[in-house]
């Protein structure tokens, strides 16, 4: 019998909690659905839910993001991305083009996509252009992202790739000193696609309680109830509480054609820095579709920008759930979705566009 | 991005499934899913356009009523 969510409200609020516990998110869909749902105020004041590193656009790097910029103003190509690229900011000077959306206004051709179906679609339509996709995402954009090359594709479609694994941000978190963070609650569809298996090391290897969730109250409260009785009777496991899409193994069609297409290399994330083994390039049989082989031009310059952020922009911490996004001085103020000034603001992922959207209230 | 919507099949086309869900009707990669038997009348879970897992017709209506919750919500505050 599954609970619904009062039940499992109830059942919560019956745990002799300790005074704080921290439960981290990674994955701006929980965010989007906490968020939502106002489940903080419904919890116990003594449970704090962190959102985490769940956020792709957010931690795309500032290089990359100009890379794209530059390769569709100054060569012959059409540049698609996800429509949320479109509007992150990049920290060059104010007369400088600084986004996706503004090098459009100036007469780059830039389309937003929803999908590489789509991006298939324009390279064929347009047979006479290279069409870049500055492809940014988590294993749930870039296992697609993948399939669509192994199906195959036209030569014309070439791939700027910024794709990133999610777990090696959180083992990152969890080796270094101060985690911030006491149960982790693990991404449903990250988990569908590569399988449950990527998060026992956060058990196996750190103690800590984890729980894979979907994304209604019910799944999620049953992942905080669950990785909450793990910490009291200190007995850690990784449970699955989204088992109507997420086995052990994931989508091994999926994860077959990620790998023949993408080998994982360390990547830079945006206020982070480099992480071991997080993120993807294309194996040699796809080289031919690398726009960074095709347009090297730009990489010296990219290069320069790694670790650029704007001037008073927290990012970096809200990303790594060190602070919260009302706690950035900019939050509400000089940053809102109108005018972003950092990546967290812009995508929907972002746990700053998200309290913004739901909640509003600058910091307490 | 990362929130996927379940949608109906309704019919296949080699790789490709015309996909229907609250009335919107897409064209769905099914390449990420050739091992496992579908067919029209199915539900699948998507993410930018491809069909990431099967799932069951209850666990498709439960996703929905989350969505709809969502974009009642922050049409909500967005008219406010
Ligand atoms: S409020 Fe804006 S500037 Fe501050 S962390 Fe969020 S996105 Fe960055």
């Amino acid at each position: 019998m599954s609970l619904n969510a009062q039940q499992w409200l109830q059942q919560i609020r019956q745990l002799p909690l300790p005074e704080k516990v921290r439960i981290m998110n990674v994955c701006g869909g929980h965010e989007r659905s906490i968020t939502q749902a106002g489940l903080r105020s419904a919890l116990p004041d003594n449970i704090e839910l962190i959102p985490g590193p769940g956020c792709p656009v957010c931690v795309c790097p500032e290089e990359d993001v100009y890379e794209a910029i530059q390769i569709a103003l100054n060569e012959e190509v059409i540049l698609v991305a996800f429509g949320d690229m479109l509007r992150v900011p990049v920290n060059v000077r104010k007369s400088e083009v600084r986004s996706l959306e503004q090098a459009k206004a100036r007469g780059a051709d830039i389309r937003p996509v929803a999908s590489p179906t789509d991006v298939v679609r324009i390279a064929r339509d347009n047979p006479d252009k290279d069409v870049v996709f500055f492809a940014a995402g988590f294993e749930t954009t870039t296992a697609p992202v993948a399939a669509m090359l192994a199906e195959g594709v036209p030569d014309n479609l070439l791939l700027l790739l910024s794709g990133r694994l999610t777990w090696p941000a959180v083992a990152m978190l969890l080796a270094s000193d101060e985690p911030g963070f006491d149960c982790l609650v693990a991404p449903g569809h990250v988990a569908t696609v590569m399988g449950a298996k990527e998060w026992h090391f956060v058990v196996e290897q750190h103690q800590l309680p984890a729980a894979v969730a979907g994304f209604n109250n019910e799944s999620l409260l049953a992942a905080f109830y669950s990785s909450l009785r793990q910490l009291l009777e200190d007995k850690p496991f990784l449970d699955n509480c989204y088992p109507e899409l997420v086995t052990e193994e994931g989508n091994a069609q999926a994860k077959k054609h990620l790998y023949e297409v993408m080998q994982v290399t360390d990547a830079n994330w945006r206020g982070i820095g480099t992480i071991p083994a997080s993120g993807f390039g294309l194996t040699r049989k796809y080289t031919a579709h690398d726009a960074r082989l095709k347009y090297p031009g730009y990489q010296d310059e990219a290069r320069k920008r790694a670790g650029e952020m704007p001037p008073g922009c927290d990012c970096a911490r809200v990303v790594l759930g060190k602070i919260y996004p009302t706690e950035c001085k900019l939050y509400g103020a000089a940053c809102t979705p109108r005018n972003p000034i950092g990546p967290c603001m812009v995508s929907d992922e972002g746990a700053c566009r998200i309290w913004w959207s739901n909640v509003r209230k600058p910091a307490a | 991005m990362c929130l996927g919507i379940p949608m109906q099949i309704v019919e296949i086309n080699g790789y490709t499934a015309r996909c229907e869900a609250k009335g919107v009707e897409r064209d769905i990669s099914l390449f990420m899913l050739q091992d496992d038997a579908v067919e029209p009348g199915d539900y699948v879970m998507v993410h930018v356009g491809y069909a990431i897992q099967k799932i069951s017709e209850q666990d498709a209506r439960s996703s929905w009523e989350l969505f709809d919750e969502i974009l009642a919500a922050e049409s909500a505050l967005s008219n406010a």
